[in-house]
C-alpha cells in the first residue's frame, strides 16, 4: 500500500507526490497481486490516468483540490461505469450494452477527486456470502488465500484487505459489506437505509439495498462517506436529508453508552467472535448487556424478503437462461420466486414489530456492539460450517448476525479485531450499530478502537 | 428427500408450472429442498409463531420507506 487515502489525497495537494505516479504505483500493484486474489473483474486504466492527469493539472492551475484528490479506488462490479458492462457477477449480464454512465455515487467519488481503477468480484447477484462465483472464479481472503474473502462484496474487501487500493464501494443487502469487512480486516460502512443513492447499482432487493464504503483506516472510511452523501430523487429509498459530515476524525462524545448485544448475537457466535465483542467492549468501556428479541424474526423476515423479492427480479431470467445462472444459488432464487404472498406480507409486519423493539433500545444506549460473522472466514468450497454445534449452510448462513441489523435498516460499521490468542491470524469484525441516521457514532466508535489499537487493517 | 420437502413437493411442482418454469423431475426436487428451507425459516414468523409473542394484531405491513417511518 502506498499510503491511507487521506495520506495520497494530503501528498497530492502538497506536490509531494502527483496523481499520476499514485495510480502508476497502484497499477503495478494490481497488476502483481491481483492475478492470486482474484478480486477484480475488470481495471479501468485508460479512464483512470485521465483522471489522474486532471487533478495534476487543477493543482498545476493553482486550484484547490477536492478531498479524495488523486486517491485511487475501485467499485463492487454491481455499480455502472460508462463504457464498462455491469456484470453483478453474472454471466447473463455479460452480453448487456456497457453502461452510459456512471452510478450516482461513481459520479460523486469522481467529483471528490477519486480515481477509479476498476470493477471488484462479487457473488453473482450478490446473492452469497462466500465470493465463490462460478464464472468469475472465487476471490481469495488476502491474509490466507485457502479461505474466502466473504461475500458478497468480496472484491471489494479483499483488494483493500491487500493493499491494492486504499478505499472501494460496496454494498449490502444482508451483510454484503459487513462480512467481507470482518473476513478481510477492513473497515466497512453500512449507512441507514435510505442514506446513499443506489442509482446506477444492479438492484437484489430493492427494499434491502444498502451501498457504502470500504477502507483500511476509519478516516478514510469517513471521509469517503461523507463524499458519497446527498440528495437523489431518482433513488426511490434514498431520504431527502441534507448532507451530514462526520469529518475525518468522528469523536465518541462522552458520556455515550454502549450495549453488548446478547442472546442471538451470541448463540450464534463462535469462541473467537465472542472473544473479539470483549475486546471491543473493555476498549469502549461497555458492560451492559441488552437483548434484541426479535432478532431471529428479524433474520427470518429478511431471508423471506430476500427470497420473494430477488426471485422475482430474476424470474424471467430465470426461465430463459437457468444453465447460466450461478449453480450455488439458482435453485434458492427460483425457490423464492415461489413464496407465497402471506409470508411477504407477514415479513413486512414482523420487519416493523422488530423495528420499533430496536428504538426502543436507543432509549437505554446509543451503540450497540455486536459480532459481524459466526467465527473466522471459511475454507474456499466449505458447503457447511459448525457454530455451537449447529451445521449450517456456509453460503446463505454467514450473514446470521448481520441480516437481522439491515432487516431494520440501522446504520452499522463493521470494525476488524485480531483475536489472535488462539494463533490464528485471521481477523473477525465487530458491528457497531446505532440509531437511524447515527452514521457518526457509529464511526466514532470504530475510530476508539482503531486508536486503542484493537481494530485495525493489515496490509 | 426429507419428509418436509415431500409435503410441499405438489406445491413447488404446481408453482413453478403457474409461472411458466420447465424443469426435469430432478431439478423440481433440488427446487423443492431449497423452497423447504425457506419454509422452515418463514414457519418461525407465521402465525400463530409470531402473534404469539407479539399479540394477536401486528397491524398492517408497511412498505418499508424509511423517509417515512425512521424520523430523524
Amino acid at each position: 500500500m502506498n499510503g491511507t487515502a487521506l495520506d495520497i489525497a494530503r501528498q497530492i495537494r502538497g506536490g509531494e507526490r502527483t496523481a499520476v505516479s499514485v495510480l502508476a504505483e497502484t497499477r503495478a500493484r494490481i497488476e502483481a497481486a491481483d492475478g492470486n486474489l482474484n478480486s477484480f473483474t475488470a481495471t479501468t486504466f485508460e479512464r483512470a490516468g485521465r483522471e489522474a492527469a486532471a487533478i495534476d493539472a487543477r493543482r498545476e492551475r493553482g486550484d484547490s483540490l477536492p478531498p479524495l484528490a488523486g486517491v485511487p479506488y475501485a467499485v463492487k462490479n454491481l455499480f455502472d461505469i460508462a463504457g464498462v458492462t455491469t456484470l453483478a457477477g453474472a454471466r447473463v449480464n455479460a452480453d448487456n450494452p456497457a453502461a452510459a454512465i456512471d452510478a450516482q455515487l461513481v459520479a460523486r467519488m469522481h467529483a471528490a477527486g477519486a480515481v477509479l481503477v476498476g470493477a471488484l468480484n462479487m457473488d453473482e447477484h450478490a446473492y452469497g456470502f462466500t465470493c465463490e462465483n462460478t464464472h468469475y472464479g472465487a476471490t481469495h481472503n488476502p491474509h490466507d488465500p485457502a479461505r474466502v474473502s466473504g461475500g458478497s462484496s468480496g472484491g471489494s474487501a479483499a483488494a483493500v484487505g491487500a493493499g491494492l487500493v486504499p478505499l472501494s464501494l460496496g454494498s449490502d443487502t444482508s451483510g454484503s459489506i459487513r462480512v467481507p469487512a470482518s473476513f478481510c480486516g477492513v473497515f466497512g460502512l453500512k449507512p441507514t437505509y435510505g442514506r446513499l443513492s443506489r442509482t446506477g447499482c444492479f438492484p437484489f432487493v430493492d427494499s434491502l439495498d444498502h451501498v457504502g464504503p470500504l477502507a483500511g483506516t476509519v478516516g478514510d472510511l469517513a471521509v469517503t462517506y461523507d463524499a458519497l452523501q446527498g440528495r437523489d430523487a431518482r433513488d426511490h429509498a434514498c431520504a431527502q436529508r441534507n448532507v451530514e459530515p462526520v469529518g475525518s476524525a468522528p469523536m465518541l462524545p462522552a458520556g455515550t453508552r454502549v450495549g453488548i448485544l446478547g442472546g442471538w448475537f451470541q448463540d450464534w457466535a463462535g469462541p473467537a467472535a465472542r472473544r473479539v465483542v470483549q475486546t471491543a467492549a473493555a476498549a469502549l468501556g461497555a458492560t451492559h448487556w441488552c437483548e434484541f428479541k426479535s432478532a431471529a424474526s428479524a433474520r427470518a423476515a429478511a431471508f423471506v424478503i430476500t427470497g420473494a423479492e430477488g426471485g422475482a427480479l430474476h424470474r424471467d431470467k430465470l426461465k430463459a437462461r437457468y444453465a447460466d445462472f450461478e449453480p450455488a444459488s439458482r435453485d434458492r432464487l427460483v425457490a423464492g420466486s415461489l413464496i407465497p404472498a402471506g409470508w411477504l406480507i407477514q415479513a413486512q409486519r414482523v420487519r416493523k414489530l422488530a423495528y420499533a423493539e430496536a428504538l426502543q433500545l436507543f432509549d437505554r444506549f446509543d451503540l450497540l456492539l455486536a459480532p459481524a460473522a459466526p467465527d473466522y472466514a471459511p475454507l474456499i468450497g466449505s458447503e457447511t460450517f459448525t457454530i455451537n454445534g449447529q451445521t449450517v449452510p456456509t453460503r446463505a448462513t454467514l450473514g446470521v448476525l448481520t441480516q437481522p441489523i439491515s432487516c431494520i435498516g440501522l446504520p452499522v460499521c463493521a470494525a476488524p479485531v485480531w483475536p489472535e490468542p488462539d494463533g490464528v491470524n485471521l481477523p473477525i469484525g465487530v458491528q457497531l450499530i446505532a440509531a437511524p441516521w447515527r452514521e457518526d457514532l457509529c464511526l466514532a466508535a470504530a475510530a476508539v478502537l482503531e486508536r486503542a489499537g484493537v481494530a485495525h487493517a493489515r496490509t | 428427500m426429507t419428509e418436509p420437502t415431500e409435503s410441499l413437493l405438489p406445491y413447488v411442482r404446481a408453482a413453478l408450472d403457474l409461472q411458466g418454469y420447465a424443469f426435469p423431475e430432478e431439478r423440481i426436487v433440488e427446487i423443492a429442498l431449497q423452497f423447504a428451507r425457506i419454509e422452515s425459516i418463514a414457519r418461525t414468523i407465521l402465525p400463530p409463531a409470531i402473534n404469539a409473542q407479539a399479540g394477536p394484531d401486528l397491524g398492517p405491513a408497511p412498505v418499508f420507506c424509511p423517509g417515512a417511518v425512521i424520523s430523524p
